[in-house]
Formats: C-alpha cells, structure tokens, sequence
C-alpha cells in the first residue's frame, strides 16, 4: 500500500556537495584557460600596482550614484556643449578630403618654410613691388590658389549644416 | 495564379504580380521604401503615410495602391521624399528617441530604422509629451503613450487578427491614444493576455513587462538618473545620425547577452512555435514570427507569458525515492538501479504483463518512441499507451474507420479559407486559441460561415451563423439525420461519391430510423435548425468539420466522430483545399504520443504489433524478439491493478491522478501497485503515489520534435539548461534503459528520430536536418522529404483507394437516475492547462483567474438561491466536488460547467465515472450528472473583477483610419506637398 506523500527529505550535505561540484567547475575552467588566466593575474597585479582597482571598485559599487553624480555634471549647459562641439568637430573633420587637402598642405609648408627662414622682414613691398611680383610665377600662383579658396568659402553650407 | 504586369519603377522595367500593391511589389524587388506601420501579416493599416511614392503622377501610400498594367512609379524624386519626410515628423512628434537607454533597441524598432534609412537629422515637429501615464496595471505588458507612434497595428492584431475586439484608437480626443473597451485600465478590460498587441507593437509603447529594464546594457537604471540620460542624449545630439550609430552600436551588444531560441509551445495541440528571448534563466520575452507555419505571429496567454513555472521552486530537481512516510532524495545512479531491481524481479515473478508502461503527450516524438521501445525490447510487453486515450483516440478510430488515416485533412490554412466551418463539441476559443482566431477572423472579415453545436453558449457559439444546442450525448442523432435530409434531397456530392467513396447504399439503409421527428425527439433541436444545417453544409463550397471532447468523451465517442466523417465523405468534402475533417488535438504531442508507437496495439506509424512481417522489421531494428499479442491501454491497465494482474507502472509526464476519470478508483489502484514509477517536472498527485520519482525536464530545456494537429512536425532547441539534477526525457529512458543491459548510445535526439524514420515508412523522410529553424514537415514524409499537407490527394489508404461509409448507431448517454438531477459538463478554461500544474505557477495567470469555478445558469441559480460567489458541493454516485459558483448565461437550465482546472476539492475527475467509449475505452467524461447542496450561500466571488470576462469588447473593422483622415488637423502629406500653402500639421 502506498500513500500519497508530498514529504521530501532533502539529500543530506547537498550545500557541501554542491560547493565540491562548484569548485570542481572552477578548477577545470582555471585549468582550460591557463595562459588567459594567468595573463589576467599579471594584469590585475598591474592595476593593483597602480591603484587603479581601488578607484575601479569605487566605481562599480557605487555605480548608480556615480551615473548619477555624471550625467547631472555632464547636463551643465557648458558640459553639454563641449560634448555638443566635440561631436560637431568630428563630423566636420569626417567630411575633410585628405587627397584635395594634401597638395594644398605641401604648399602651405613651404610657404610656412619660406618664412621661417625671415620671420621678421625689414624690407617693405610697395604697389609697384606687387605689380612686379604678379609677374613671378610663384607668387601669381599662390594668389590664384587663394583667390578659389575665397570664392569657395563664400559659397552657401546651409544645406550641409548638421548644427 | 496571379497575372504578371509590367510597370515601371523609376524609369525601369519591372515585372510586378497584379495581385500585389505597390509596396509588396517594391518590399519583393528590395527597392527602398520607408515604412512603419505595414506588416506582412496585418496587411495595409495606412496609418504612418510614410510609404508614399508617386504613381502615376499622384501621391499615394503605396501599401494601398495596387499594381497596375503599364504603372509608372518614381520612388526617388524630391516630392516623394519631401511627402515621406512629413509623414515621419509627424510619427516623432509622438515618440521621443532615446534609443539607447531604450529597451526596444534590439535592431527590429521600426521607427528607429525608418529614421536612419531616411538619413533624417531633426524634426520640424518637436516631440510633445501626450497628458497621460504610462498604463502598467496589466500583468505582462503596458502601454506608455508618449511612446505611441499611432500606427494602428495593435489595433489590427486586436480586432482582426485576435478578434478579442478590445483595443481601438481614440482618434476624437485631442492627442489621439490606444485604448481598452470604453477606455478603461488595461487589467479591467476583455483583453485576454494573448500578446498580439506587445508583439505587433513596431516600438516601445506596447510592451512586455519581461523585457523592461533588463534588455539594454544602462536601461536598468534608476528613473531618476534615466530621466536627465535621456534630456542629455537629446541635448547633445547633433543630429540624429549620431545618437543611431551609438544606439546601433549598444543593440548589437546586446546579442551577445539576450538569447533567442526557437521553440514550439508545450500546451495545446495548435503547435505554434516562436523565439524565447532569455537572460540566464530569465525569460524576457517570446516573440513569435511570420515564418512559423502554424501561427505566424499568434500566440495565446499561455504561449506568451505562461512560462514561470519552468523557474519555479517547485520543481523535482533530484531523484526522490520513497522512505516510510516521507521522499529521500537520492542520486540517479541509486534511483536506476532500485527500478531496474524491482520491475526485474516482478517481471520474474508475474510475468512481463505485469508491467506497464504510459507516454506522455507532454514530451517528444523522441521520447515517445524510446518509452515504447523501452516496453517492448527490454521488458517485452505492449503495455504501453499515452494520454490521448483520455481524449481523441475516439477521432482517430472514426477516422480510421471512414478515411484510413487518423489525422486532420489539411492544415490550418485550410480552416482558415473554408467556406463553412463547423464546430461540435470543442470550445475552441479557449481550448486552441490561436486556431480559433483564424475562423473567427474568417469569419468576420472574409464572410466565412460558422455552425457551432455545443452545450455551452461559448465564444464561438456566440459568434455563430447557427448555434445548435442538442441535448448531451446526441450529437450522432442529429448528423445522422442532417445526413439522411441531405440524401434523401440528392444534395449529396454524387460525383465524389461515385468516384472515391464505398458503401453508400448500405449507408443509407442504416440511416433509416434517422428522421427529422426521431432527431426532434431526441437532440431537442428544431426540423428548421435541422435543415438549416444540411442546407448550409450541402450548399458550401468546402466546409471544415473541427470536433473535440465533447464529441469524443462520451459511450459512442468513436461512433460520432465516424458519423462526422461519413457526413464529410457524402457532401464530398474531403480531397480539396479548405476542406475535411479536423479533430482539434488537445496538448502540444498528442498527435506525436501516439504517432511515435506508445500506443498497445501499434508501432511507430501506426503498424499493428500483431502483423508478423511488421513486428520482424521491428525485432530486426532493434535486434531482440518481441511480444506478438495487443497490451493494455491506459483504462484496461487501472482495471488490470484492481484485479491483481498489473503490478508495476513506469509512467512518465502525465497526471493520471486528476485527469483520469473516476479518479478515486485511480488512486485506488495507484495505491495496489508493487512498484512505481512517476517521472515528471513537478511533485504531481500522480507522484505522490510513486515509489521512486524522476526528475524531467519540461521542453525548454531539451531538444526533440512535437507533432501539432496538423501532423505538423515540428523542431525544439534548447532555450535553458535542465534545472538542478534534473535530465531530459530521452536522457532518462536511455540511461535506465542500459541499466537494465540495453546498449543504447543515442548522443542526441536527432539520431532517436533517424532510427525511427528508417523503420516507420509514415516518416521515412523526416529528418532533423529538414527540420532545421522554423521548418516543419507534415507527415506522411516521403524519403525525399516530400510531405503531405493535404492529407487526401488522388486516393484514400486503402487497398482499392476508396473511403468507406461506415455505419454507425447512437449509444443512449448514461443515466444517472432522477436523483442527480444535473448535468456537469466540463473542459478547459482559456488560462490555465489541465489540472494546471504548470499555469498556476504564473503569477500574472493566476491574479486574474485564481481557480476553477462553476457556472451555473440564471434560471438554476434563481431556483436555487445561489449567486456569483456561493459555495456548493456536487455529489455523483463517485465522489463529490466542493466549489465556488459564477452565475452565467453561458450554460442554461440544469446544464452546469466545471473547468477541469483543478488539483484540489474541486477537480472535476472525483465526480467521473469509468464508464468509457465502447470502442476506445476513453473515459466518457461527458457522460456526467451530480446533485448539488449549497454549503454557503454567499461568499467570495471566485473570478476577480480583472477577469477578462467581466470585460466589455468593442468590435470595429482594423484600426479605422477613416476617423484619422477626418480630423481637422490631418492633412495627406501628399497633398501638403503638391498643393504649396497647405500647412503640415493643421
């Protein structure tokens, strides 16, 4: 005859028998993954050295009030707006052609070079010294170069503002 | 098919089906088009005009346009972008972007992507707060209308697909919102916890609860600190571009902690399978897809959110082994060895009938297969059986009888695009939900006629073109009768007949007695209903005939169900799409229980045990000799106990102790056996009784196939590891299985069905490999992995290829005498499943339908003085019930209903008796009249007011944009752009 039962005694030591299984798992995985493992202490050691696991853990503990202490500091209006132009800065440096900049950046160095070597000049150009350098090539191309960079940056960038 | 058009799509030429729109065509040739509010399986809402595209030189939303011959269509110029630019303002000035602290961002928010793919940087309409909070008084999901785009697609689910009807868009009120019946909270509306609406829902808004805070890396932080995250994110952003990579960047690691596994349901038989979402053992959310055959993007309350108890505390998560009074829980390797000493030596020393062995439908095709085996080679006996004898053996004998194979005719697909369906005795709403959907979305939208005979004045017999009420038991005397009618007036399909079908004229001979006046007398259903119904069924093009318990749970179970089929075969409905017979399975395997052998008189593929050259294939597969005579099936193996034969059980996953009928004598017998045992995920009534218990694994937690009610076979992956020591089914049976010397070596269940397809020509193609993701086969599988979704093509499986007619008597229901004056019907609820082991685990379930309850009509309640919330006690000549009432006009007269959703002093199965189906011996459950005392005659009413039959559905066809386009404020953005001057936003 056997009764209806719902009495379950519970498998003795099981928290110890688990805790065995427990760390049996964790000596295998240690085992699977020496080179990680110990590549990882050297790591840790490391940070420890340097405090940083200190300033780490403060983090993470105390993460919500961290969160909280950064996203109240970064919603400043300056705060916001550095982050704001950070982000700007980058989309437009995003949008600069290095191989159209290039030509135009070897001609600025020589340019820069040119003048290093007289930072300071005595002399002086009149009108008539610049109706004569006109003539120079040298010169007449550099005022061209400038001229269409003018007239480019005169141009209409209301379409590609991203602002 | 479809005729194919040439159009023209910005400037080139296309081919493009006449049947489509616009935006199907263009969505098929990968030509983009921003969307938000179009679903596949919703069709057009027209709610989000951000798919306009110029045709023809008009603006139009080309989800609504059709393709036509010679349509020029321009999807790229400026107008078309400048209309598609307005049209997404005016969805982001209901939704505010915060994407990355968002839980939806999981790479399939619609609104998110519409506005990357459209590169659109800011609104001109700003994001304005809507007055009202978010609604969280659901238990599973909530709805937050700042976050609500408008688009109409839970509506559509709700009224069209669901056909709950609760929830409408308030386009009158100012900041138009989603709302339940007449705008009341979530928790008090009709709303039936399906989840179309959170699965549908293309953002945030519509939700479920699982996934809040847990899905994104930072959006389980505190509201305080995510309320000023979300001011900086907007405050910083230069654009949208920007803050859409960093979402898109966050999404994508989200993979790499929420798993989605692909499943297929554990409870009823309508097989839908989806992705479960989990976190460890956290499930956050299941999400089904279009692409699952049997529903799509359906579920019901219990697929969605009935999962708790696989987590729960509950669970056996080790052997337990009976000492004295109490359970030790012991190892596997000690529980093995004790059942393999014991059913030894009684084998030894009864015999090998001595032993028994029962299959559940809750576990696998696999495991199904190995539970037979196990029988038949290790202890060679075909006692084995499974749980479908409580319930559709009687269809698949009718079946059997008339057609040859014991199964629907089509899919549900079919049932779905039938001119008529008729239902008998299944309360289909709430036994298969998501099957019912589809005939009540037929029926409401596509015109499709609906007969319902039943008892009970259940949703779909309220939803019904014709509700028969016949008196118990009498369904046979009325399809005789509607048959007789039907060729007695040449309505009959004499073509059909001619060609496919054996045995009319004996058939008619045998309907003699079946008369209009015998089938007045004894159904109490009027000649004009009568002939009604034959007229309705002779006049369809193609009708479904769907049945379930009550047709099967009575003396003459098989003998109804066969009179179904002989009705189907005369009106030649059978051989043809939306067609046939379709008797609805109750749990998820069922069909696959007893397709996979654990049956006592057939192999896998339903071969009999007793056909010599049958058994040799067997005994030369599995290299041992077998038993050659017919076992025991459930009902024979409880009498077999009483009587001494039967001494030992191994039964695993199912509660005979509350599901059997008579259940007191089933305890009895329980209580006689030498040895037993119960192998389950729960410590079950069943269990008590058991000698040694082993721990399972329920079907998230193992691989394995089901087989649905369309003999739809269909793959489960594993979602989570077995839960402490627990171990899958087919792990358990194999391993005591070589216990017991058996050399058994299966490393996955993929090999278990590989044995058993290369031996069962039904599923000689089935293969895992076929089975793979959301694929599926329906049986019979030819080795080259054709399957069979119209069951009857050219031939029925018999020898000369004919169906048979064959003739069937009513059997009287039983009587109970004039003392027990009522009649106890009894079945499922929507929420929970079964005795409910697994349903009361979910707390979400049980706060809105805490247990079972009696529905008692008006008139007995008026008679009787009992009101919602008496306590009464039903005695049959069994035992006795104790339960709560609910006054409802759903049942009438002395017609009572008890749920069998019940473990405790009100489960239904103390009131049964062992009287049986002639022919199958499934408990004629049914068949059941008590008397009834009231004990209290007030109390508590048992069903919570947030019950969502206290609620108050307010049907409307899909979501009504006609209301939208009529607000003064609203202008097509079409025409905002052409006609210059018109204001955007009103």
């Amino acid at each position: 005859m056997a009764r209806p039962i719902r009495d379950i005694e519970p498998a003795p030591l099981s928290a110890e028998t688990q805790r065995q299984k427990d760390l049996e798992e964790v000596e295998q995985a240690l085992a699977d993954n020496k080179e990680a493992v110990l590549g990882a202490i050297d790591l840790m050691n490391n940070l420890h050295k340097n405090g940083i696991t200190r300033i780490a853990n403060g983090l993470v503990s105390e993460g919500d009030k961290v969160l909280e202490i950064i996203v109240q500091e970064i919603s400043k209006d300056e705060n916001t707006n550095a982050l704001r132009n950070m982000l700007l800065m980058v989309g437009v440096l995003g949008t600069i052609d290095m191989r159209k900049i290039e030509p135009l950046l070897l001609k600025l160095n020589n340019g820069i070079e040119r003048v290093a070597e007289d930072p300071d000049p005595d002399e002086k150009t009149g009108y008539f010294d610049l109706a004569k350098k006109l003539k120079d090539p040298q010169i007449n191309r550099s005022l061209t170069i400038l001229m269409r960079f003018l007239e480019g940056m005169g141009q209409e960038t209301k379409d590609q503002e991203r602002n | 098919m479809s005729k194919q058009v040439s159009v023209q799509v910005n400037g080139k030429l296309h081919q493009a089906s006449e049947e489509q729109t616009v935006l199907q065509h263009l969505n098929e040739r990968g030509v983009e088009v921003p969307q938000v509010c179009y679903h596949e399986a919703l069709g057009p809402i027209k709610t989000c005009d951000a798919c306009i595209v110029e045709v023809d030189g008009e603006l139009v939303r080309s989800c609504d346009t059709k393709v036509k011959k010679g349509s020029r269509i321009d999807t790229v110029q400026q107008d078309v972008k400048d209309a598609q630019v307005i049209a997404m303002d005016r969805i982001l000035h209901n939704h505010e972007l915060y994407c990355t602290v968002c839980d939806y961002n999981n790479g399939n928010c619609e609104v998110h992507n519409a506005v990357k793919d459209m590169k659109i940087e800011h609104q001109t309409i700003p994001f304005e707060p809507k007055p009202e909070p978010k609604d969280n008084s659901h238990p599973y999901y909530r709805y937050d209308p700042d976050q609500c785009i408008l688009c109409g697609r839970c509506v559509e689910a709700c009224q069209d697909v669901q056909v709950t009807e609760t929830l409408r868009i308030d386009w009158e009120r100012d900041r138009p919102r989603v709302i339940w019946d007449n705008d009341v909270a979530i928790n008090e509306s009709s709303c039936v916890s399906c989840g179309h609406c959170s699965t549908v829902c293309p953002c945030n808004a519509m939700m479920e609860k699982g996934m809040e805070g847990k899905a994104g890396y930072m959006t389980g932080m505190d509201q305080k600190t995510l309320r000023p995250m979300i001011e900086l994110t907007k405050n910083v952003e230069t654009g949208y571009g920007s803050i859409l990579a960093i979402s898109d960047m966050e999404a994508s690691m989200r993979d790499a902690k929420i798993k989605k596994t692909k499943t297929v349901c554990t409870y009823c038989g309508v097989g839908c399978s989806f992705d479960v979402w989990t976190q460890g053992r956290d499930i956050l959310k299941v999400e089904p897809q279009e692409e699952a055959p049997a529903n799509g993007i359906s579920t019901c309350v219990k697929g969605k959110f009935g999962w708790d108890y696989v987590n729960s505390e509950e669970r056996v998560t080790k052997p337990l082994i009976r000492e004295g009074s109490r359970f030790r829980e012991g190892t596997w390797e000690e529980a093995y060895k004790l059942i393999a000493e014991n059913l030894r030596s009684i084998e030894k020393e009864h015999g090998n009938d001595a032993l028994a062995f029962i299959s559940s439908s809750k576990t696998t095709n696999e495991e199904s297969y190995l539970m037979q085996k196990l029988a038949r080679s290790i202890f060679k006996t075909n006692n084995v059986d499974n749980c479908s004898r409580y319930c559709q053996t009687p269809a698949t004998k009718g079946l059997f009888r008339t057609v040859g194979y014991g199964g629907d005719s089509g899919s549900i697909t079919d049932i779905q695009q039938a001119d008529l369906v008729l239902v008998i005795g299944s309360n289909t709403a709430e036994s298969h939900p998501v099957l019912a959907t589809r005939v009540k979305s037929s029926q409401k939208l596509h015109g499709q006629k609906l007969i319902v005979s039943d008892l009970r004045r259940h949703e779909m017999a309220e939803r019904a073109d014709l509700f028969l009420h016949p008196r118990s038991g009498s369904d046979l005397v009325w399809l005789s009768a509607v048959s007789k009618y039907i060729l007695d007036h040449n309505m009959e399909d004499k073509a059909f007949i001619d060609k496919h079908v054996n045995g009319i004229d004996e058939f008619r001979e045998t309907l003699e007695t079946y008369t209009l006046e015998y089938a007045e007398k004894y159904t109490g259903l009027s000649r004009e209903e009568l002939i009604r119904t034959a007229e309705m069924i002779a006049e369809a093009e193609t009708v479904c005939s769907l049945w379930a318990m009550g047709v099967t749970q009575h003396l003459g179970g098989s003998d109804t169900s066969t009179a179904i089929s002989n009705l189907m075969l005369i009106t030649g409905n059978y051989m043809k799409p939306g067609a046939g017979t379709y008797p609805l399975r109750g749990h998820n395997n069922v069909q696959g229980a007893s397709d996979f052998g654990s049956m006592p008189d057939k192999f896998p593929g339903y071969e009999s045990v007793e056909d010599s050259v049958i058994r040799r294939k067997y005994e030369e597969g599995w290299g041992t000799s077998l038993p050659e005579k017919a076992g025991w099936n459930n009902h024979e193996m409880v009498e077999a106990v009483h009587d001494g034969r039967l001494k030992a059980m191994y039964l695993k996953g199912e509660d005979m102790g509350i599901v059997d009928s008579n259940i007191n004598y089933v305890h009895e017998a329980f209580e006689k056996l030498d040895f037993f045992v119960v192998q389950d995920v729960f410590l079950s009534k069943t269990a008590e009784f058991a000698d040694v218990v082993l721990p399972a694994s329920p079907s998230l937690e193992k691989e394995g196939t089901f087989t649905n009610t369309e003999r739809r076979v269909q793959r489960l992956y594993q979602v989570l590891e077995p839960l402490g020591d627990s171990k899958p089914d087919w792990k358990i049976i194999m391993e005591l299985a070589n216990e017991l010397g058996a050399d058994w070596n299966y490393s996955h269940p993929s090999e278990i069905m590989a044995e058993s397809a290369s031996l069962a020509p039904l599923f000689a193609g089935v293969s895992y490999d076929r089975l793979e993701g959301y694929n599926s086969l329906q049986w019979p599988v030819a080795e080259d992995g054709t399957d069979t979704p119209l069951l009857f093509k050219e031939e029925f499986p018999f020898p000369d290829g004919k169906a048979r007619l064959f003739p069937v008597d009513w059997s009287v229901p039983l009587d109970f005498g004039e003392e027990y004056d009522l009649h106890i019907n009894n079945g499922r609820l929507l929420e929970h499943f079964h005795e409910g082991n697994m349903t009361y685990k979910a707390e979400g379930i049980t706060s809105k339908t805490p247990g079972a309850f009696l529905e008692v009509s008006p008139e007995l309640a008026e008679e009787r003085g009992i009101e919602d919330g008496s306590f009464v006690k039903l005695t049959s000549p069994y035992g006795q019930v104790k339960v709560s009432c609910i006054v409802t006009d759903r049942v009438q007269g002395k017609e009572l209903y008890l749920p069998m959703n019940d473990s405790g002093s009100s489960a239904v199965n103390q009131l049964t008796s062992s009287y049986a189906d002639k022919d199958t011996d499934t408990p004629a459950y049914k068949e059941l009249s008590a008397k009834m005392d009231v004990l209290k005659p007030k109390g508590e009413s048992p069903l919570p007011r947030t019950n969502h039959r206290y609620g108050n559905p307010q049907p409307q066809i899909g979501v009504n944009v006609e209301a939208k386009w009529q607000r003064k404020d609203y202008v097509f953005p079409g025409d905002v752009v052409r006609r210059k001057g018109a204001k955007p936003n009103g």
